[in-house]
C-alpha cells in the first residue's frame, strides 16, 4: 500500500512540474524523460541480463515509425494501432532473439549491429511507406473519444510511460525472472546447471526489453510530429550504452543517473566546448569501466561506506 | 565480359581492403579474445596519416608510409597498454576490455574530427591513378604472405598460436603474455592504419570512414572464420564480389546493396560461425 502510494505521488510530482513549464521546456523535459525509460529497459537487457545489444535505438525506431505508419497510411484507430506497433516489436525482437542466443559476448553486438544498420538502410530505401531520407512529417497525434492529449497532458503520459517502465522492470528484477537473467549473465553453465533454460531466459529478456524501448518510441513519434532515418543511427546507440555504463550497469537508479546526466551535459557543455561532448564521454566511459565498474552508483556507494 | 572483368579488378581491390581489416582483427583475436571494433577508428587515422604526411607535408610516399606504420604501431601498443592491461590485470569479465575499446572508439574518432574537421581530405596514391588498384593488391598479398610465414614458420609466430589455443598452458611453459598481447595490438593497429591508406586515396580521409569499414571487416572475418589467416583473405574478396556483383546486376534499388553485407554478417554469425574455412588441428 506504501509502496503503490509512493509510485502515485511520484506519478503526480513528476508529472505536474510539466504544467509549471513553457513550451520549450516541455520539450526537453519529454525527451529526457524517454532517455530515461530507453535507459531502464536497456539496463535490463545489458545491465541485468548481460546482453551487448546495439539494436535498442532501433525497437524505438520501430515503434514510432510503425505507430505512425499504422494510424496514417493504413488508417487503423490509435489503440489498435499502438498494439499493433508493440506486436510487430515483439514478433521482430524475437526473430531477432532466437537465432541470436546462440552468439556469445560481443559476436551478438555485432550482430544486432548489422541488425540496426539494416534498419537505417530500410527507412532510407522504403520510398512511400518510410519516407526515404526525409522521413514522415506533417501528422498530429490523433484525437480519441473527443480528446487530444497536447502540451503538458502528453507529458503527463509520457511519465505514466517511464513509471509503468520502472514499475515492471523493478518487479521483474525482483522475480524469479530477474534472478536467473542476472545468473546468466554471471555463468551460463552455472544457471543451466541450476535448471534456468538459458535461451528461453535471454530469448524473453530481450523481447521485453526492445517492446518495451517501442513503447518509448510510440511516445516520441507525437513529441516532434516528425520520424527520420538520422535520428535511429547508430550514434543514439552508442550513446545509450555510455548512459548505463556510467551510471551504473545493472542498477535501475544508475541507469536514470546516467540518462538524466549525459541527456543535459551537453546543454550545460556545449557554451564551453561546442558539439564535441561525444568526446567527453567517451573519456569518462572508459575511465569509468577503468576505475568504478559500477559507475557512479558504486562511486556514491564507495562515499557512503567511507562515511560510515 | 569487360564490364565484368573492371568489376572483378575494383572487387579485388575492395576486397583487399576488407581482407586487411580482418586480418588486424584476427591479430587481436587470436590471442587475447577480444574482438576491437576500434580496428575501423584506427583505419581512418591511417588515412589521416596518409593526408598529413603526403598531401599536407608533401613528403615522399615511402617516408609517409613508415611514418604513418610507426605512429600506429605505437597507438595499438598504448591502447593496449591504456584500456586493455589493466582490465586483465583486475581479472575484470571478458566483456569489460571490449566496452573500453568501443569508448577509445569514440575518443579517437571525436579527437580527429576536432584536429581535421569534418571535411574529407584528398589523399595521393604512390603511382597514380592508373596504377592504384593493382598497387593495393600487391601488398596486401604481401602482407599476407607476412603474416602466414609468421605465424606458420617462426617460433614467434607459434607463440601466439600456442596464447591462441590455450594461454595458462601458454603462460606455464614460459611464453611472455603480456609482450603478446602487446604486440597483437601495435600489429593489428599497424595493418588496419595500412588499410585505410590504402583505401584513403578512393574515398579520401573522413572521420566517419571507421565505422563502416569496422564493420566490412567483421563481416569478412566471420565469413573467413577466425581460425586461418587465408579466412580473412578469402572472407574479404568474397564480400566484395557479392557486394559489387548485387550493386550491378541485381534488380534492386542501389540503396538496398548496402545492405548485403549486413545481411550476410547476420547470416554467416547465426548460421556458420566458424566461418568457411576451418582451424588446423
Amino acid at each position: 500500500m506504501k509502496r503503490l502510494l509512493s509510485w502515485v505521488l511520484a506519478a503526480v510530482v513528476l508529472s505536474g512540474i510539466a504544467f509549471f513549464m513553457g513550451g520549450y521546456a516541455n520539450d526537453v523535459y519529454r525527451k529526457l524523460l524517454l532517455w530515461v525509460a530507453l535507459a531502464l529497459s536497456y539496463n535490463f537487457l545489458f545491465g541485468i541480463s548481460g546482453q551487448v545489444a546495439f539494436s535498442h535505438f532501433s525497437f524505438y525506431g520501430i515503434g514510432a515509425y510503425a505507430v505512425v505508419i499504422f494510424v496514417f497510411q493504413l488508417g487503423l484507430p490509435l489503440p489498435l494501432a499502438v498494439l499493433a506497433a508493440a506486436g510487430l516489436c515483439a514478433v521482430l525482437a524475437a526473430a531477432v532473439a532466437i537465432p541470436s542466443t546462440r552468439l556469445e559476448g560481443f559476436y551478438l553486438a555485432l550482430a544486432t549491429l548489422a541488425f540496426a544498420q539494416l534498419f537505417v538502410v530500410v527507412l532510407n530505401e522504403g520510398g512511400k511507406v518510410t519516407g526515404g531520407p526525409g522521413g514522415l512529417a506533417d501528422y498530429r497525434l490523433p484525437e480519441i473519444l473527443g480528446f487530444r492529449l497536447a502540451g503538458p497532458w502528453y507529458t503527463a503520459l509520457i511519465v505514466l510511460l517511464v513509471l509503468g517502465t520502472a514499475a515492471l522492470l523493478w518487479r521483474l528484477d525482483r522475480s524469479w525472472f530477474g534472478r536467473a537473467c542476472r545468473a546468466v549473465r554471471d555463468s551460463p553453465e552455472a544457471a543451466a546447471a541450476m535448471g534456468v533454460d538459458v535461451a528461453r531466459t535471454k530469448v524473453i529478456a530481450f523481447t521485453l526489453a526492445s517492446t518495451l524501448a517501442g513503447f518509448a518510441g510510440m511516445a516520441y513519434a507525437f513529441v516532434d510530429n516528425t520520424v527520420s532515418p538520422t535520428i535511429f543511427g547508430l550514434e543514439n546507440a552508442f550513446l545509450l550504452l555510455f548512459m548505463v555504463i556510467i551510471g551504473g550497469s545493472g542498477s535501475h537508479a544508475g541507469a536514470v543517473i546516467g540518462a538524466v546526466l549525459l541527456y543535459l551535459l551537453p546543454f550545460g557543455l556545449s557554451p564551453l566546448i561546442g558539439h564535441h561532448h561525444a568526446l567527453v564521454f567517451g573519456v569518462v566511459m572508459v575511465a569509468a569501466i577503468l576505475l568504478q565498474p559500477k559507475g557512479l552508483v558504486g562511486l556514491a556507494g564507495l562515499v557512503r561506506r567511507a562515511r560510515a | 565480359m569487360r564490364d565484368f572483368l573492371e568489376l572483378a579488378v575494383s572487387a579485388t581491390a575492395s576486397g583487399c581492403v576488407y581482407a586487411l581489416i580482418a586480418l588486424a582483427y584476427l591479430l587481436m583475436i587470436r590471442p587475447t579474445g577480444i574482438i576491437n571494433f576500434a580496428v575501423g577508428e584506427w583505419a581512418m587515422v591511417g588515412a589521416f596519416a596518409g593526408y598529413l604526411t603526403l598531401s599536407k607535408l608533401n613528403w615522399p610516399y615511402p617516408a609517409g608510409m613508415a611514418a604513418m606504420l610507426g605512429f600506429m604501431l605505437l597507438l595499438g601498443w598504448a591502447t593496449e597498454r591504456v584500456a586493455v592491461r589493466p582490465l586483465v590485470h583486475t581479472g575484470a569479465p571478458p566483456l569489460a576490455p571490449i566496452l573500453a575499446l568501443l569508448g577509445m572508439l569514440v575518443v579517437v574518432r571525436e579527437s580527429v574530427s576536432i584536429g581535421f574537421g569534418p571535411d574529407p581530405h584528398q589523399v595521393p596514391e604512390p603511382f597514380g591513378f592508373a596504377w592504384q588498384k593493382e598497387y593495393m593488391v600487391g601488398v596486401t598479398l604481401a602482407v599476407f604472405a607476412g603474416a602466414w610465414l609468421f605465424f606458420e614458420r617462426t617460433l614467434a609466430g607459434r607463440s601466439f598460436e600456442a596464447v591462441a589455443l590455450d594461454r595458462k598452458a601458454a603462460a606455464l611453459m614460459g611464453i611472455n603474455l603480456p609482450r603478446v598481447t602487446a604486440a597483437s595490438f601495435a600489429g593489428g593497429a599497424a595493418v588496419a592504419g595500412l588499410a585505410g591508406i590504402l583505401v584513403s586515396p578512393n574515398v579520401s580521409a573522413h572521420y566517419l570512414m571507421g565505422v563502416p569499414l569496422a564493420i566490412q571487416g567483421f563481416t569478412a572475418l566471420v565469413i573467413g572464420g577466425v581460425g586461418r589467416v587465408e579466412g580473412a583473405l578469402l572472407g574479404g574478396l568474397l564480400l566484395a564480389f557479392a557486394e559489387q556483383l548485387t550493386v550491378r546486376y541485381a534488380p534492386i534499388p542501389a540503396g538496398y546493396a548496402q545492405g548485403v553485407p549486413l545481411l550476410l554478417l547476420m547470416l554467416f554469425l547465426v548460421v556458420r560461425p566458424t566461418g568457411l574455412l576451418r582451424a588446423r588441428a
